[in-house]
């Protein structure tokens, strides 16, 4: 009980001023101690007593416990990238046993790949014979992306020749998210103040164009206007109209909440939504609704959640048609959308997946900054995901992002709030 | 500079920093009034020594004195004058300034700018021609229900049968549903008064009303937008209370109150709400809701008393 809590303990101080790397490097020369010790050691012609054997037996335990204890993967990594030691973090990461690991690639465990990543901190590690740090590693597992912290360490011999690789690893999938929600709530805040201001100051002059050309249409001959005149005008109208559509999405960007809310059946206000949408050749893109009906009514007001839905429904039927027009040869292709809800204890899950083209890993993290658009000058504002996630933020949700089979996935996850008694 | 026609019998003010403003305005209204402009508060005020108007239309935010206080001047020196107030900006933030001065108009400056709307504002303001339904529609437009309830349950059977009407026609009633029977509720609970001033039925009674209490229910559309117009024959609601009751609901004061909820629930959730007041006459409450959302957003503030 008092060794676990000392090693506890150790183990705490030593990750918490970056010690991890020491223990590891222990351990690996533990192993080394012991692998050498297998056949009778005969240093010297010295054989250890019995009592010298069970002492180091015992610290190769304490050590080994140690290094599965540790929260960071940690393996040790030989030059062809061969993990001759891993750690249960690790083990688990990969969801095999230590031993199946032992022996296996870790290029092949880490990023199911044949060949070292071009990136490969171990691989500079063994050329450079340099401690490597990354703030952020991507790796895939299953389905999904994991972010790791790594870190790797060179161990010499006796000639500074790196013969092996420490790596440890930490997973900051969790942290990262959040990180980028900071960052993108942060920005949103600051560019919501100086954008009202501007949008503000644009929407009266934006209203003395549209305004003077209308008057310009409606009595052509009082101001002596042909008929290319008029057509001339009503370009000026559009694009007034236009340009104020923009100035709304950029308004709603930086309105406070709305007070007022109303319990709101998001079940039946998410299949309105979804039918409201008209994009052309949308139409034959099969809709799925997987709703659950338990979902408990949701205090907002409902036309603002609508428009934070429209938007991200919009660009899923996009993103299908889209793929749609680049594989012209995928005959059996059928675009799909697949709105789902559920509920948790304290949250409504509602997610929106759509078989599209999909959101490329290196635009991933910008979807949701104002302005950011994949699509040709003119079409769409690149506010539409930002106006959203702004308006889930409000609500104090947020949206995730990530692919599933095949599909683009958009989780809209709001925190259950209790409807006032009436 | 200001346009002049001369030949028409009513005179309007616009005051409005911004020339294109000024001129677009000017230019729509001189077709039907007689026009004159001033660029800030001082040339307004100038003009009104030594000019009658009818109606004086004032921006907001102006360099030197802003709107409301040109307009509360012009409210203590030429009472007979109507005055109203245009903006490009969130009108919610400017109710307090017209509460203070009991300035009971403001028109949103929309892109597209909607003449229309203006012209049945302005031409209310002018002439005191304010009441019935139609008078909001455009030409071509019409009322094609008109309802009168003499009881709690043709209350129901009457807000039924607006909203099936709507879905039928238009295939959505927006959130009509909501607050034509707050409206009425209005209409039937609070309006009717015993001698001493209190309110003569109790909420979620059933009532059956004296022939000078009944509502009526109008319903209409036209091109742009669909209507429903409630009236009274009491005009026991004023300017004051619903500016007050307003602007409770906007700094969330009233949140929790139950009255002046069908009013700014309204205000909220149609987009153009008018109130008509000929007071212990009758009251009117007009809903619209535009087909398209061009000229959603900002809400106006339509108050006109008689």
């Amino acid at each position: 009980m008092d060794n676990t809590a000392i090693i506890i303990s150790f183990l705490i101080v030593a990750l918490s001023s970056g010690c991890a790397f020491l223990i590891a490097r222990c351990i690996y020369r533990g192993r080394l101690c012991i692998a050498e010790r297998k056949e009778p050691p005969s240093r010297d012609g010295f054989s250890l007593s019995n009592r010298e054997t069970r002492q180091i037996e015992i610290s190769k335990n304490e050590l080994e416990l140690i290094f599965d204890s540790i929260p960071e993967q940690i393996c040790i990594l030989d030059s062809t990238f061969t993990v001759v030691r891993a750690n249960r973090s690790f083990s688990e990461f990969a969801q095999k046993p230590i031993r199946e690991l032992i022996g296996q690639k870790c290029h092949k465990i880490r990023r199911q790949m044949d060949a070292p990543c071009e990136e490969c901190p171990a691989k500079m590690t063994f050329e450079q014979g340099l401690s490597i740090f990354r703030k952020s590693f991507p790796c895939t597992s299953g389905d999904t992306v994991k972010h790791f912290e790594v870190s790797v360490f060179p161990v010499f011999d006796e000639n500074r020749r790196v013969v092996h690789v420490i790596e440890s690893a930490r997973d900051i999938t969790d942290e990262k998210l959040v990180t980028e929600q900071m960052i993108v709530s942060e920005k949103l805040a600051s560019l919501g103040k100086m954008t009202s201001g501007i949008a503000h100051e644009m929407t009266n002059p934006l209203s003395g164009i549209s305004g003077n050309a209308s008057n310009l249409l409606s009595m052509p001959q009082k101001y002596g206007l042909n008929e290319k005149g008029v057509s001339r005008v009503a370009m000026i109208l559009n694009a007034a109209t236009h340009a104020t559509a923009i100035m709304d999405d950029l308004l709603h960007l930086s309105k406070k909440p709305d007070p007022a809310s109303v319990a709101v059946n998001l079940n039946s206000l998410l299949m309105k939504t979804v039918s409201a949408v008209h994009i052309e050749d949308a139409g034959d893109i099969e809709r799925i609704f997987n709703m659950d009906d338990t979902l408990p009514k949701f205090n907002c007001d409902p036309a603002k959640l609508q428009q934070a839905f429209v938007h991200i429904v919009t660009n899923g039927l996009l993103a299908i048609l889209d793929r749609k027009k680049n594989r012209v040869n995928e005959n059996l292709f059928r675009g799909l959308l697949v709105i789902s809800t559920y509920r948790t204890d304290d949250r409504i899950c509602i997610t929106i997946a759509d078989n599209g083209i999909g959101i490329p890993e290196t635009i991933k993290n910008r979807i949701f900054d104002p302005f950011f658009s994949t699509r040709p000058a003119g079409q769409g504002s690149g506010l539409g995901l930002s106006v959203s996630n702004k308006i889930i933020a409000e609500y104090g949700g947020r949206i995730e992002v990530d692919r599933i089979n095949d599909m683009t996935r958009f989780s809209i996850v709001l925190p259950i709030r209790t409807t006032e008694p009436e | 500079m200001t346009p002049q026609n001369g030949n028409h019998e009513h005179h309007i003010l616009v005051v409005d920093d911004e020339l294109a403003i000024r001129m677009m305005l000017a230019d729509f209204l001189d077709m039907s009034y007689n026009v004159k402009t001033a660029e800030n508060g001082e040339v307004a005020l100038e003009l009104l020594r030594e000019n009658r108007f009818d109606l004086i239309i004032s921006d907001i935010n102006m360099p030197g004195i802003s709107g409301p206080q040109l307009l509360g001047r012009v409210r203590e020196l030429y009472p007979q004058t109507k005055t109203a107030l245009i903006t490009a900006y969130n009108i919610d933030e400017y109710i307090k300034a017209a509460k203070e001065r009991m300035i009971t108009n403001i028109i949103p400056k929309t892109v597209p700018f909607n003449f229309a709307e203006l012209e049945f504002i302005v031409h209310g303001l002018v002439t005191g021609d304010i009441f019935g339904l139609n008078r909001y529609l455009l030409d071509g437009g019409s009322v094609i229900e008109q309802n009168t309830i003499t009881s709690t349950a043709m209350a129901k059977t009457v807000q039924n049968h607006i909203i099936e009407l709507l879905e039928e026609r238009f295939s959505t009633s927006g959130d009509m549903k909501l607050i034509l029977e707050e409206i009425i509720a209005n209409a039937m609970y609070h309006a009717p008064v015993d001698e001493d001033g209190s309110e003569k039925y109790r909420e979620f009674n059933d009532v059956v009303l004296q022939p000078d209490e009944y509502i009526t229910v109008e319903c209409g559309f036209d091109t742009e937008k669909y209507g429903v117009s409630i009236t009274d024959n009491l005009g026991r609601l004023s300017k004051e209370t619903v500016l007050y009751k307003i602007e409770r609901q906007i700094t969330g004061e009233g949140l929790l109150d139950d009255s002046g909820r069908g009013i700014h629930m309204s205000r909220l959730f149609a987009d153009r709400m008018v109130i008509n007041i000929d007071p212990g006459r009758k009251t009117e409450v007009i809903l619209m809701n535009y087909f398209s959302n061009k000229y959603r957003g900002y809400k106006p503030l339509y108050i006109n008393t008689l």
